[in-house]
């Protein structure tokens, strides 16, 4: 849990903190959430300082979301701790792959986790099996926007979805379910299902378009 | 280059959630490799991903874990980083494959029909997973088929044409179950191409029913 008194604004550098635009994730951040800025702040400074403290800030913000992500696949509570671990330890020894240019913080930790939910699934397969790939050079980016700025953005879009569209565009993230298995969920016929997917991407797109 | 055929949305979303099956995982990621628009596509609902965790509901962790990861730090640091041996190309007897393909199993060449010859690719996230590769020689039909899933298509070399339009190296074809499609090399060499389907494919041809004991329907 991040709680209200947690030091964390105390601990980002000038460089960060400072000169930086904050105007679209005031809005809809409470005030103890940390913003996409001071996220990448304490990512940076785990990849070039090593940052024991930054590393736990980051894990007491993201630990009790990851363990939430991973109980969302009906894994077991230990499990989902062991994985929680395995998701941090990764994301201290892969740091300096993190490219703020590329993604933001909460992005990057979410392709981290779901690898690892991946491979998890192919251990239980079979255990056998080998660890994950090497990690992948990173692929250039296309369009200039810093991935603080995105992450920022794209939180921004998705509050301003409905509650229908919401709940369809998480449960296709954060379970197995075919579209036949979530219309059975929501007790609605698929073609809703389908159309409600179709809404919610193509007002997403028009709202991560609209944005300057 | 810039590509002519694309993975849909909804595809691409699944790709970034993770739920996609392997095989056409693979696929997808061979046409991510070749086309800037859906790779950044991708790192949009990976994006969503990441607003959705933050958003997410958190759930305590038992008092230890942090000290527990804090305590493991010092291994991480200790081990050597090794660096990584130059990777050898993924190839099939001399052609060159996509990078996607790295990891894969890729058997040789077998002979399925007249023009045509088939390599079962197999994955080792998913051993049920189906996945192959197909060279089929200029002015051939490929196999004539329905599917009961959807049907994912990289073109590698060469080019093919369906009703859909032609679709040419980079190109990714994904056709719906309730789809019949007739996909004819172009005349002017052979084609390539790295397929996966999420569900069994109906052969209806001789040709195509020769295949199906390989797909074990
Ligand atoms: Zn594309």
């Amino acid at each position: 849990m991040y709680e209200a008194s947690s030091p964390v604004v105390l601990e980002i550098p000038p460089a960060f903190a400072a000169g930086r635009r904050l105007a679209v994730v005031s809005s809809i951040d409470t005030p103890q959430m940390p913003t996409p800025d001071v996220l990448a702040g304490l990512m940076m400074q785990v990849a070039r300082d090593r940052d024991r403290q930054a590393f736990a800030l980051l894990f007491r913000h993201f630990g009790p979301r990851l363990k939430t992500f991973f109980l969302r696949w009906t894994i077991s509570s230990g499990v989902a701790e062991d994985l929680v671990q395995e998701t941090m330890l990764t994301v201290w020894r892969k740091a300096s792959y993190f490219d703020p240019a590329r993604a933001g913080v909460a992005t990057w930790i979410f392709t981290v986790a779901r690898n690892i939910r991946i491979d998890h699934l192919r251990r239980q397969r079979d255990p056998s099996t080998l660890p994950p790939d090497p990690e992948e050079a990173p692929e250039t980016v296309e369009d200039g926007l810093l991935g603080a700025e995105r992450d920022a953005q794209v939180r921004h879009a998705l509050t301003a979805l409905s509650t229908e569209q919401q709940t369809i565009i998480r449960l296709s993230y954060f379970s197995e379910k075919s579209q036949t298995e979530i219309a059975d969920e929501l007790g609605i016929p698929l073609g809703t299902v389908k159309s409600r997917t179709r809404l919610a991407m193509n007002r997403l797109r028009a709202l991560l378009e609209d944005q300057p | 280059m810039s590509q002519t055929h694309h993975a849909t949305d909804e595809t691409l979303m699944r790709y970034a959630a993770g739920t996609l099956a392997a095989a056409p995982a693979i696929v997808v990621k061979a046409h991510l490799a070749s086309c800037p628009a859906c790779r950044a596509r991708v790192a949009t609902y990976e994006a969503l991903g990441g607003a959705l965790l933050e958003d997410i509901e958190p759930t305590p962790l038992s008092a230890t874990a942090l000290n527990d990861v804090l305590a493991l730090l010092d291994d991480e640091d200790d081990a050597a980083v090794a660096v990584p041996p130059p990777l050898a190309p993924v190839e099939i007897e001399g052609i060159r494959l996509p990078e996607a393909l790295r990891g894969c199993d890729i058997g040789r060449w077998r002979w399925i029909g007249p023009g045509m010859k088939m390599s079962r690719v197999g994955v080792p996230q998913d051993p049920d997973a189906n996945l192959i590769l197909l060279k089929v020689g200029p002015g051939r039909a490929l196999p004539d088929h329905g599917h009961v899933g959807t049907e994912f298509t990289y073109i590698v070399s060469g080019s093919f044409t369906d009703r859909f339009g032609t679709f040419r190296p980079g190109d990714l074809a994904e056709m719906d179950d309730d789809v019949e499609h007739q996909p004819v090399v172009d005349t002017d060499g052979e084609c390539i191409c790295l397929a996966a389907m999420e569900g069994r494919m109906r052969f209806k041809s001789v040709i195509g029913r020769m295949l199906q004991p390989i797909f074990g329907i």
